[in-house]
């Protein structure tokens, strides 16, 4: 304000000051203005998500009919069940690897899409980001009849350079990569688009003045591309792990966490045992169990965000 | 630069040169290479799900021949799906539930984000904060005890239901990008405003709203591909088929055990997924400009 | 959406000649008076039919009683019927009635309204009902549920003969002819004959498609075949008897061996991938109900004229048939118990009951034994009498099998939705566990069940 104070001063006639004095007034009334018009924001922010998430807490020291306090009994139980130590490494196991490859395949596309002539660029662009647009539990529903026991279609394209038949969601080693892959082919354009973005960020004249340095395609991946990309890649980095982690369509289609609960992820696990079976305190506790990852992330992207502001202020 | 100079570097940098574009033909070989490969893999799947759609049950079940192609395409998967209430049902619930969640989150988020944006006041800062901090919650994270929430209020196998929770998805995430929007607008326009006696709302509509034009196309389109998309809530809330959108309707009701549907899975699920891909195809820029605004989920 | 509705309008244009012929229907819903509204939620049935004879039923009996009849079909598909049961019974609200299966009515006993009196005059007319759906749907003297006919499932052995006969030298159809006796052999169709019938079809290629998975079709499958090992893991009071139990160990054994000849993603099948592993001709054998055949009769006659469905190979401990219960059960806060009651009556009735069996190509069971020589079950093909033996005939010599029983419904509704009985025999085979290892997990996942409560 102050460009409106200085304003003031420098009027001084009749007119000036009153309309001074009426901005003073709105100063005054404005946050209380902001702060209703941040009011339903406010509500959902609290009523939706700060006060289920308390409201989850509380849930998870009940016993199965919810009728009395059973302590820390939910949390003994799951550490004594082989399921959910198997749950527990599948969440982390795919969710890092899905979020590697992504990355990797999104960078990868990301620069060859850099390398072609800007007006092919747009139809390229156009076609590759087709997975991450389709909804993706429908997409999974494609995927999941391309891997059917009886009809898979791939297998039937691996059959002609003679790969036996895999059996894709019927061995858990398989059903874990076949739900990597999926994840994969959805969530690979996003990476491409946002790195494609940041790689068009990077000024020329760096990469002219490497040349000229004598720098090798590599050295200039290395010393320029990256240093200049590290920030946009660690914040998706972050944010996809942050998702994937929490992936609950995919399994849902394609295996409903079999075979042997092998691909349970901690969202689909909670879902099973909260819901369907019914023990909505059990299933809380599961659930509560990606909040500690996802809070470490969180920090991360936060102060990655924060950097990121402010370099480009 | 000097004639001796110039002849002494000549030799290296016509090399260079001459390597330079050799490289660079190799380049863009192993660029068009990928792409094209990428390409296929990524459109194979959308591609195997519309042949599908086009055959009949009999030829499905035939297990002779290439499954990638059709040898006598019909409508009749789309007809049947296209005339079937249940599905039309799930359209509608669809197009209600996106409809009345996109309106509310671009209510909600334009009006925070203003507030947020250029009233500085007590705690924002902070809410600014608890805004991307809430972005960032997954809704796995918190199904179980909402669904115990909406199921206190009565709102459990109900559209109501997921209206009144879909909104967790989309306003934080509108509202941050509307926030990097509106704070991009220059600070003189709305003293211009101001001195000519316009109130806070007038400013809104008349200066904010139309500069800010493709942030809130932006976030318009992104509330509408999430609360299209969204999975996890209504395969919680609802379990009745007249209260369905059409991601669950599809994947819970149109895959039915022991009969052989595929072919009508597939067009289900193909319609289903046309609505964002026709915004996309026509609005890709947009799209993809709330995609990289805020480092959008992935 | 898939509504019924009986309109008003259409009530009253029926006018009285209707309302003559309502004393068949409902004593208690007299009293009603005039309309309401009943909203059902039934299994939504896997035989292309079965949902078209029910909304028939359910408009005939709405106009005879001038209430309207809402319905709702629910499929079991990702469980998506288990979901509605626990979402309704957590709000309280809902469907007036909805269809339940195996150990749902014993889970929400109290949660619905007792039916002791319909279910008195339905035995006292069509005699005792299935031990099994007694056992499931009886709790502590009282009838939670009746027992339904559309939906109830026998997964008997649906057989390919021709390929039974080419590579495992076994006439299955002499063997089980489409009448009420036992053909030559039959004495020697066991568990022994059954392994070496598929290691052989699997040696041609045609392997046995068996479910492994965690769902119904599986669970209840190795549910029947433990039963006939005389194999329990929990008993009446909710004590694990794994440790120790040779007959557990036995029938855990044979499923081992078994398994190796079946195909090797068994373990993640569903409930329909054993459908289609007939369907496409790759299988020799399936567990199933008719709907299998049904569907090859759509979409491949070729395979369906091949089919002929018999009774489970025995075991030592006797022959069990997986049995897959669908109960009708009244919620205690619908607002419409008496004439909700009516129309299940309706609906069990001999007449009734044989309408949904027909329309369904024979695929409902009813649940008293005298309604068990329903004539589509002879006349249904080509081949005609493919399902004659798919319900439970009295020379069978067997009983119908409910796997987790005989453990206290709220811990059998874990097991069961946790398909721990498949899950450890998979443990084995695909985990590489040896069988002490497995069983040692088996026990400690039951005494967490019963520790939870």
């Amino acid at each position: 304000m102050a460009a409106d104070g200085s304003l003031a001063m420098n009027g001084g006639t009749g007119m000036r000051s009153g309309r001074a004095n009426s901005m003073q007034r709105f100063a005054r009334r404005r946050s209380t203005i902001a702060f209703v018009m941040t009011l339903p924001l406010l509500a959902i922010i609290v009523g939706l998500v700060a006060y289920p998430a308390a409201y989850a807490i509380y849930l998870s020291t009940l016993n199965r009919r919810m009728t009395e306090f059973a302590g820390t009994l939910n949390f003994e139980l799951l550490f004594e069940s082989d399921t959910f130590w198997a749950v527990a490494f599948q969440s982390c196991f795919f969710a890092i690897t899905a979020v590697l490859l992504k990355a990797l395949l999104g960078f990868w596309l990301a620069h060859m899409l850099h390398h072609i002539p800007d007006k092919g660029q747009r139809k390229w662009r156009g076609m590759l980001l087709v997975p991450w647009v389709i909804p993706p539990a429908l997409s999974t529903l494609g995927w999941w009849w391309m891997f059917d026991p009886s009809y898979s279609s791939i297998n039937w394209l691996l059959a002609i350079v003679s790969v036996p038949e895999v059996p894709w969601l019927g061995h858990h080693w398989w059903a874990r990569i076949a739900i990597i892959m999926v994840n994969v082919w959805i969530g690979a354009p996003f990476f491409m688009i946002m790195y494609l973005a940041a790689l068009k960020s990077v000024p020329e004249q760096l990469y002219e003045a490497a040349a000229i340095d004598g720098a090798s395609s590599w050295q200039r991946l290395r010393y320029v591309t990256l240093p200049m990309m590290a920030n946009i890649i660690s914040i998706t980095v972050l944010f996809s792990l942050i998702v994937t982690f929490a992936n609950y369509d995919i399994v849902r289609v394609l295996t409903n966490g079999g075979p042997r609960d092998l691909t349970h992820v901690f969202a689909s696990y909670a879902f099973q045992v909260g819901i369907l079976s019914g023990n909505i305190p059990r299933g809380a506790a599961v659930s509560l169990f990606m909040f500690p990852i996802l809070a470490i992330c969180a920090f991360f992207v936060l102060r990655s965000v924060t950097r990121r502001n402010k370099e480009q202020m | 630069m000097s004639a001796t100079a110039a002849n002494r570097d000549a030799p290296g940098i016509y090399h260079k040169a001459g390597s330079l574009r050799a490289e660079r033909r190799w380049a863009l070989w192993t660029a068009y290479a990928s792409l094209g490969v990428a390409a296929i893999i990524f459109l194979a799947p959308p591609f195997y799900m519309l042949i599908t759609s086009l055959k009949t049950s009999g030829e499905i079940a035939n297990m002779t021949g290439n499954p990638w192609l059709v040898r006598d395409p019909t409508l009749e998967n789309y007809e049947a799906i296209v005339f079937n209430p249940m599905f039309q049902r799930f359209m509608l619930n669809s197009i209600i539930i996106t409809a009345s969640v996109v309106a509310l989150t671009m209510v909600i988020s334009i009006l925070a984000a203003f507030a947020l944006a250029r009233m500085r006041f007590w705690g924002s800062q902070v809410l600014a904060t608890g805004v991307f901090l809430t972005y960032l919650v997954p809704d796995t994270l918190l199904f179980i005890p909402l669904y115990q929430i909406v199921g206190g209020l009565g709102l459990l196998n109900s559209i109501w239901g997921l209206i009144l929770v879909y909104p967790t998805l989309t306003v934080p995430f509108c509202t941050w990008i509307m926030i990097g929007y509106f704070a991009s607008i220059p600070k003189e326009l709305d003293e211009a405003a101001l001195i000519d006696g316009a109130s806070w709302p007038q400013m809104l509509i008349k200066i904010f709203i139309p500069v800010a034009l493709p942030g809130i196309i932006a976030a318009t389109i992104f509330a509408f591909t999430v609360s299209w998309a969204a999975f996890v809530y209504p395969t919680a809330f609802v379990t009745t088929p007249d209260q369905m959108p059409l991601t669950i309707g599809v994947v819970s009701q149109l895959v039915r055990a022991d009969t052989f549907a595929w072919g009508q899975i597939m067009a289900g699920a193909l319609m289903a997924a046309l609505p964002p891909v026709v915004i996309y195809a026509f609005l890709m820029d947009y799209y993809i400009a709330g995609l990289t605004a805020g480092a959008t989920k992935g | 959406m898939s509504k019924h509705g009986i309109t008003r309008r259409n009530v009253m244009r029926n006018g009285a000649g209707v309302l003559a012929a309502t004393a068949v229907g409902a004593p208690m819903v007299h009293a009603q008076g005039t309309g309401g509204t009943i909203r059902c939620g039934f299994w939504d049935h896997w035989v292309p039919a079965g949902n078209g004879i029910l909304r028939e039923l359910c408009a005939e009996w709405g106009q005879r009683n001038r209430v309207e009849v809402n319905i709702d079909f629910i499929t079991s598909v990702g469980n998506q019927n288990l979901l509605t049961i626990a979402a309704q019974a957590q709000s309280r609200s809902g469907h007036d009635l909805l269809s339940f299966p195996t150990w749902e009515p014993a889970s929400k006993a109290e949660l619905l309204e007792p039916v002791d009196d319909v279910m008195g005059r339905l035995i006292q007319k069509y005699g005792a009902v299935t031990p099994a759906a007694e056992y499931l749907g009886k709790i502590r003297g009282k009838w939670v549920a009746i027992p339904a006919v559309s939906g109830t499932q026998m997964k008997p052995a649906c057989v390919r003969f021709d390929l039974m006969q080419q590579h495992a030298g076994i006439d299955i159809r002499a063997m089980w002819p489409a009448e009420n006796r036992q053909g030559p052999g039959a004495d020697t169709w066991n568990w022994n004959t059954f392994l070496t019938a598929a290691e052989k079809c699997h040696a041609a290629g045609f392997p046995f498609g068996m479910p492994m998975g965690s769902f119904t079709d599986a669970v209840d499958t190795v549910g029947a075949i433990f039963a006939s090992f005389g194999a329990f893991m929990m008993d009446e009071r909710g004590n694990p008897t794994v440790r120790g139990n040779a007959k557990l160990r036995t029938a855990v054994e044979y499923m081992v061996r078994l398994s190796r000849f079946l195909p090797n993603d068994v373990w993640a099948w569903d409930d329909a991938s054993n459908n289609r592993a007939l369907i496409s001709g790759r299988s020799a054998l399936i567990f199933n109900p008719p709907s299998a055949w049904a569907v090859a009769k759509r979409d491949a006659p070729q395979v369906s004229q091949n089919c002929w469905t018999v009774p489970m190979p025995a075991g030592p401990e006797g022959r069990f048939v997986p049995y897959l219960p669908y109960f009708w059960g009244i919620w205690s806060f619908s607002r419409q118990k008496p004439a909700a009651k009516g129309l299940l009556e309706f609906l069990s009735e001999r007449p009734q009951a044989e309408r949904q069996t027909t329309t369904s190509n024979g695929y409902d069971i009813p649940p008293f034994a005298s309604m068990s020589d329903f004539s589509i079950w002879a006349t249904e093909g080509p081949p005609t009498g493919t399902v004659f033996n798919y319900p439970l005939k009295a020379h069978h010599n067997a009983r119908t099998s409910v796997a987790m029983a005989p453990a206290p419904a709220e811990f059998a509704v874990q097991a069961y939705t946790q398909a721990l009985n498949t899950k450890v025999v998979a443990r084995v085979v695909q985990g590489g566990e040896t069988i002490d290892q497995a069983l040692t997990w088996l026990e400690r996942e039951l005494t967490n069940i019963r520790r939870g409560g």
